[in-house]
């Protein structure tokens, strides 16, 4: 294992972000978009309650798809990689398959908590919820295991995918099924059995759940705070985390993945 | 005789039902300068591909500074340096970050890395412009800084994979006129694929490929006189039954 190559790796994914001023601005800006749109019209629905005001039940929701979207479309970059070539020069340096998926895992991570962070630091004051220290600590261990997780998974995603056109596939069966289905926007534990199923297949929904232990506290007692025991929410993360670096490896090395799509000779 | 850079045994390479190298035997030396002579379709990506541990032979044995291909391939990757035909330059980023991640990715420590990043950089004519990003780069700056790359690590054996295509021929004298200092300097043992005759002229050796197998192998003279011919696009012809296709130009 090369710390060098896996710094590397990492450095240049918070390069090329910081270079796409759009990306930056779309990954802090979407989440006040839901809260502003979605907050608006649930809040409607839910005012009835009395219990908890819509937004602020939203927003560990809304840091989970900051991490969603940051990790996950951080490790579809790969796909970009192969394309533009510069997987080649990754996989012809002297380091193994599995330490460009560790570098890459990272380097979504990474990404993923920075913008969560940012997008916390400015969201959490304007729906007046006040984290206490413990809390905070709480929210950044899920934040980090969360982008564990799901940049794991999207470097598997990436190495099973031919193209990037097919990111509006991702979009559609990936991405927003796991983001209804994390209890982001709506507690899932009135889901039919079937539904509740693919609530516990979904790692997002873990992510939130550990959110709202963190920052829902307060609530816990009217059913808004986290369903599942917090050791739950951890371990189910770090075990997506880990079948997903250990899928990602083998996919990245084999030809049949990514390697072989990239190096198939021009006939 | 110095020990084999490169040592080939009955390489081949399937993709599916294609038979993209059939059955290679040859043998770089230390330093040397060899020539992969062949259209398009040759086999000839395939072989580097192969010698670089990307892809894995279907049958034979390939040996790369004294590791094997199949079994070895960390170690094999520890010492060659490859320009592939097309850029892996990362477009977002300027030339001296790309230096900088491929001196990362090849764990060379900074205080290594630094000069010989200004080196490359003065060395390849990329200096004024090496803050500037890859994607307004000219294919010749692109195709300079693909080899400073390349060589950044100071590779044993360096592979160019087809590096003058899409090139002017400007850029490619002035690539041609880089390759040979290069050489003189560090003596690194060169691998060069192309389908222009002219640029296997200055080989030491040349192996002329054609589907997947090898048609000829011998310095540019040899091949010449056993053919009886007075230039290579004849010898290709002499053992391929056909001519190399038409090449856009000035060849170096």
């Amino acid at each position: 294992m090369s710390g060098r190559a896996v710094y590397g790796i990492v450095a240049r994914e918070f390069l090329r972000f910081l270079r796409q001023r759009g990306r930056v601005l779309a990954s802090i800006g979407r989440p006040f978009v839901w809260l502003l749109f979605a907050g608006a019209g649930f809040a409607t629905v839910f005012a009835g309650r009395n219990e908890i005001d819509y937004r602020v039940y939203m927003a560990p929701g809304l840091l989970g798809m900051v991490v969603m979207f940051g990790s996950l479309l951080a490790a579809l970059s790969t796909v970009t990689d192969r394309e533009a070539g510069v997987l080649r020069m990754v996989l012809v340096a002297p380091i193994r398959r599995s330490t460009v998926a560790l570098g890459k895992t990272l380097g979504a991570t990474a990404l993923g908590t920075t913008q969560a962070v940012a997008v916390a630091a400015l969201m959490l004051p304007l729906v007046h919820l006040r984290p206490t220290l413990g809390g905070a600590g709480l929210a950044l261990v899920a934040i980090v295991l969360s982008g564990l997780a799901l940049g794991a998974l999207g470097l598997v995603l990436a190495a099973s995918m031919r193209s990037i056109e097919n990111f509006a596939g991702v979009m559609n069966f990936v991405i927003f099924p796991m983001l209804f289905l994390s209890g982001a926007l709506y507690p899932v534990r009135h889901l039919g059995p079937v539904l509740r199923i693919a609530v516990l297949a979904n790692p997002l929904a873990y992510g939130v759940d550990l959110l709202k232990h963190a920052l829902l506290g307060a609530w816990a007692k009217t059913g808004y705070g986290g369903e599942m025991p917090v050791l739950l929410d951890c371990a189910a993360l770090a075990l997506f985390a880990l079948a997903g670096l250990a899928g990602a490896a083998p996919l990245l090395a084999r030809e049949g993945g990514l390697a072989r799509a990239a190096f198939r000779e021009r006939a | 005789m110095t020990a084999a850079a490169i040592d080939v045994r009955g390489l081949g390479k399937d993709f599916g039902a294609v038979r993209a190298l059939d059955r290679l035997d040859l043998e770089v030396r230390e330093g040397e300068f060899f020539g992969l002579l062949g259209p398009n379709g040759a086999g000839k990506t395939t072989t580097v591909h192969l010698l670089a541990t990307l892809l894995a032979p279907s049958r034979g044995t390939a040996r790369v500074a004294g590791h094997d291909v199949a079994r070895e391939g960390l170690a094999v990757r520890r010492h060659i340096g490859l320009v592939f035909q097309e850029t892996t330059l990362d477009r977002d980023l300027t030339i001296t970050e790309n230096l900088r991640f491929a001196a990362r990715l090849w764990s060379l420590p900074d205080r290594v890395a630094r000069p010989r990043i200004d080196a490359v950089l003065r060395q390849f004519g990329l200096w004024e412009r090496r803050n500037d990003s890859v994607r307004g780069l000219s294919g010749g700056l692109r195709r300079a800084a693909d080899i400073a790359r390349g060589i950044l690590t100071e590779p044993r054996i360096l592979f160019l994979d087809e590096p003058t295509a899409g090139l002017d021929p400007r850029a490619r004298r002035a690539l041609w006129e880089q390759i040979r200092g290069l050489r003189a300097a560090s003596g690194v043992t060169v691998l060069l694929t192309t389908h222009y005759v002219a640029e296997a002229e200055p080989c030491d050796r040349v192996a002329v490929l054609d589907h997947g197998r090898l048609a000829a192998l011998g310095t540019p003279s040899e091949l010449k006189r056993a053919a009886g011919v007075d230039s290579l696009e004849e010898v290709f012809l002499a053992h391929t039954g056909h001519r190399l296709p038409e090449g856009e130009g000035d060849g170096g």
